[in-house]
C-alpha cells in the first residue's frame, strides 16, 4: 500500500496507549476547547507545550511531524489571510499607495501579523492534541468509546466495519491490479487520461467485488440474528475501572478549572490597537503554572496506573 | 413528501442559517462575532456536530436491517481508500464523485453515509481534527443532494452530463462551506471580505476539486452508476436472497 499506510495506528506497549480511551477523549477536549478559549499567546504556547510530552511517551513523532508539515502551510495561510485585511493597529510596517473600495488603503501593520501568529499557534495546538488521540487509540477501542458514549449505534457499526474491511480491501485492490497486470495492461505507464482509464479496470471490479461482500456480511449478520433483540452483546468491551474513571476526570479537569480562570480575566490578550504586552504578571503566571500542571497531571497518574498494573 | 424529507430541509436549513448569520450586523450583542464573549468557531463547530448528529439519527431510522448497514461500509471504504493515493494532488480525488453515484443510485441516507465514512475512515491515515465534522457535513450534503437527483429519472449521455455539472457545482460549494472552519476559528474580523480571502486562497484546491469531479463522472460515470444499479437488484430482490445467504454463510463457516 502506498505511503498512507504508514501513519495508521500503531500499537505500542507505552504509558499512553495504554491510557483508557476515556481518559485521552476527555484531555484532547479539554485541550482543544482550551485552545479556543483563551487568546493569550502564553497560554497558547503552554498549551501546545503540554501535547509534546504525550507524543513523546506515545513515541508517536513522526506521525505528529508529517502532519505538523502540512499544518505550517496552513499557518501561513492564517499569517497571510490575516495581515493582509486587517489594517487595525499601530505599528505600521507597510503603506501602499492605492486604495481599494470599502476597505481603504491597504497596510500591513505588526498587530495584524502577531494576530496571525497568535492564531497559527491556535490550530498547531489542537492538531497536536489531536495526533495524540489519533495514533493512540486502536480504531476499535474508539468505535467501543462512542457506543458508551450512546451515539447512534448503526452508524457506529457501520464505521467500524468499514475500519475492519479496510485491509481486506485494500488486498483485494493488489491482488485485482495483479490480476489486469498479468492480462497485460500497463497500469503504471501512459499519460494522465490512460491512467486514469486503466484506474478504472481496477476500480470497478474492486467495486462488485466489495458489494458482494457486502452481501455476504450483511447475510452472516443476519444468520447471526442481527437486530433481533433489542439488548446486543459485544464480543469485547472497554471496561471501566474505578481508576480509569479517575484518569477520566483527571484530563477533563483543565477545562472547568480553565473556563473559571477565563471568566475572572486571566488568559485575555489584546491586539490592537497596539499589542498588550506579553508579561501577564504574578498572578497571570500562578494561573498558567495551574492550568499546566493540571495537564500535564494526567502523566504520572497514567504511569502510576500502568507500572503497578491497578485496576 | 415524507417525514424525512421534512427532517433533511430543517438541518439544510439549519446549516444555512449558521452561515449567513455571521453576516447579519449582531453588533452589540453577545453574538457579535468579532467582539463577543462566545468564539463563533466554537458555535459552528456545534451546529455542525448537531446536524450531522441528526442524520446519522435518521440512518439509524432509515436502516432496517444489516443490508443497508453492510452496504455503505463497503461503499465508504472503497471511497475511503480511493482518497489516500489522491492526498497530496490538492483535492484532486475521486472521494466526491463516489459519493455522488453512491447517493444516485442508493438514495439520500446511503449517500451521506458514505460521505461520513469517507471523511473518518480516510482521516484515521490523513489526520482527525475539527476539519472531520465540517467534512462529513459537507460531504455529507453532497451526498443527500445527490440522492434527490434520482427523482429527475435521467438516462444515457443526459444522466452523464447532469451528474458532471452537479459534480462541478458542489467542487465549488464544497469549497465555500468547507473553509468555514478555518475561516470561524483562525481569522477577524468575521466580514463578507475576510471570508472571500479565504476562499480566494483556496481557490487552486477547490477548482482542482471541481476539475476531478467532472472527470470521474465522465469517465467512470456510468459503468460505476451501472454497477451499483446491478446490486441494487440484488440487494432488495425478495425471497431468492435468503436461499444464496444461508448458502454463504454455510461457506463462511466452512472455510472459516
Amino acid at each position: 500500500m502506498s505511503s498512507g499506510t504508514s501513519y495508521r495506528y500503531q500499537d505500542r506497549d507505552t504509558v499512553v496507549h495504554r491510557l483508557n480511551p476515556f481518559a485521552k477523549l476527555a484531555w484532547v477536549a479539554a485541550v482543544m476547547l482550551l485552545a479556543v478559549i483563551f487568546d493569550h499567546p502564553l497560554y497558547l504556547i503552554m498549551l501546545f507545550l503540554s501535547t509534546l510530552p504525550v507524543i513523546a511517551l506515545a513515541r508517536a513523532w513522526r506521525e505528529w511531524a508529517s502532519l505538523m508539515r502540512f499544518m505550517l502551510w496552513m499557518s501561513l495561510a492564517i499569517v497571510l489571510i490575516n495581515a493582509l485585511v486587517i489594517y487595525q493597529g499601530s505599528h505600521v510596517l507597510l503603506e501602499f499607495t492605492f486604495e481599494i473600495p470599502t476597505l481603504g488603503q491597504p497596510k500591513i501593520t505588526l498587530e495584524a501579523i502577531a494576530f496571525g501568529l497568535g492564531m497559527a499557534l491556535r490550530l498547531v495546538t489542537i492538531v497536536s492534541a489531536f495526533v495524540a488521540l489519533n495514533f493512540t487509540v486502536h480504531p476499535d477501542d474508539m468505535m467501543q468509546a462512542m457506543l458508551k458514549l450512546r451515539l447512534p449505534y448503526k452508524s457506529v457499526l457501520a464505521t467500524s466495519m468499514s475500519l475492519r474491511f479496510f485491509p481486506a480491501l485494500v488486498d483485494d485492490r493488489e491482488r485485482i491490479s495483479d490480476v489486469q497486470r498479468t492480462r497485460g495492461m500497463e497500469l503504471d505507464r501512459g499519460g494522465l487520461l490512460q491512467r486514469a482509464r486503466n484506474g478504472g479496470a481496477v476500480l470497478v471490479p474492486l467495486l462488485s467485488n466489495s458489494l458482494d461482500r457486502a452481501v455476504q456480511i450483511a447475510e452472516a449478520m443476519e444468520a447471526r440474528a442481527f437486530g433481533a433483540y433489542k439488548r446486543r452483546t459485544a464480543f469485547s468491551e472497554i471496561t471501566l475501572s474505578g481508576w480509569d474513571r479517575l484518569l477520566a476526570v483527571a484530563g477533563l479537569l483543565p477545562l472547568p478549572v480553565g473556563i473559571y480562570l477565563r471568566c475572572l480575566g486571566y488568559g485575555k490578550y489584546r491586539y490592537y490597537p497596539s499589542l498588550q504586552r506579553l508579561d501577564p504578571g504574578m498572578a497571570g503566571w500562578l494561573a498558567l503554572a495551574v492550568l499546566a500542571a493540571l495537564l500535564l497531571a494526567i502523566l504520572p497518574l497514567a504511569w502510576f496506573r500502568k507500572r503497578w498494573q491497578l485496576d | 413528501m415524507g417525514r424525512k424529507y421534512y427532517f433533511i430541509i430543517l438541518i439544510i436549513l439549519l446549516g444555512l442559517g449558521i452561515y449567513i448569520a455571521p453576516f447579519i450586523s449582531l453588533k452589540g450583542s453577545i453574538l457579535d462575532p468579532n467582539t463577543g464573549f462566545l468564539s463563533w468557531g466554537l458555535i459552528t463547530t456545534a451546529f455542525v456536530c448537531l446536524s450531522v448528529l441528526g442524520f446519522y439519527l435518521e440512518f439509524e431510522r432509515a436502516a432496517t436491517g444489516a443490508k443497508e448497514i453492510a452496504l455503505v461500509a463497503m461503499l465508504g471504504t472503497i471511497s475511503a481508500l480511493s482518497r489516500l493515493p489522491f492526498a497530496s494532488l490538492m483535492n484532486f480525488q475521486p472521494c466526491t464523485f463516489f459519493i455522488i453515484c453512491a447517493g444516485y443510485v442508493f438514495g439520500p441516507m446511503a449517500g451521506f453515509m458514505t460521505a461520513s465514512l469517507t471523511a473518518l475512515v480516510s482521516n484515521m491515515f490523513l489526520g482527525q481534527g475539527p476539519w472531520t465534522a465540517y467534512q462529513i457535513f459537507t460531504w455529507g450534503l453532497v451526498g443527500i443532494t445527490a440522492g434527490w437527483l434520482r427523482g429527475l429519472r435521467l438516462t444515457g449521455r443526459r444522466e452523464i452530463i447532469v451528474l458532471a455539472v452537479f459534480g462541478f457545482i458542489w467542487g465549488w460549494l464544497y469549497g465555500v462551506i468547507i473553509n468555514l472552519w478555518f475561516w470561524a476559528f483562525f481569522v477577524q474580523p468575521l466580514t463578507w471580505v475576510t471570508y472571500l480571502l479565504t476562499l480566494l486562497n483556496a481557490v487552486i484546491w477547490d477548482g482542482s476539486h471541481a476539475v476531478a469531479n467532472v472527470l470521474f463522472v465522465s469517465v467512470f460515470g456510468s459503468r460505476v452508476i451501472r454497477t451499483l444499479e446491478r446490486f441494487q437488484k440484488r440487494f432488495y430482490w425478495k425471497n431468492a436472497g435468503m436461499i444464496t445467504g444461508a448458502a454463504a454463510t454455510v461457506r463462511s463457516i466452512g472455510s472459516g
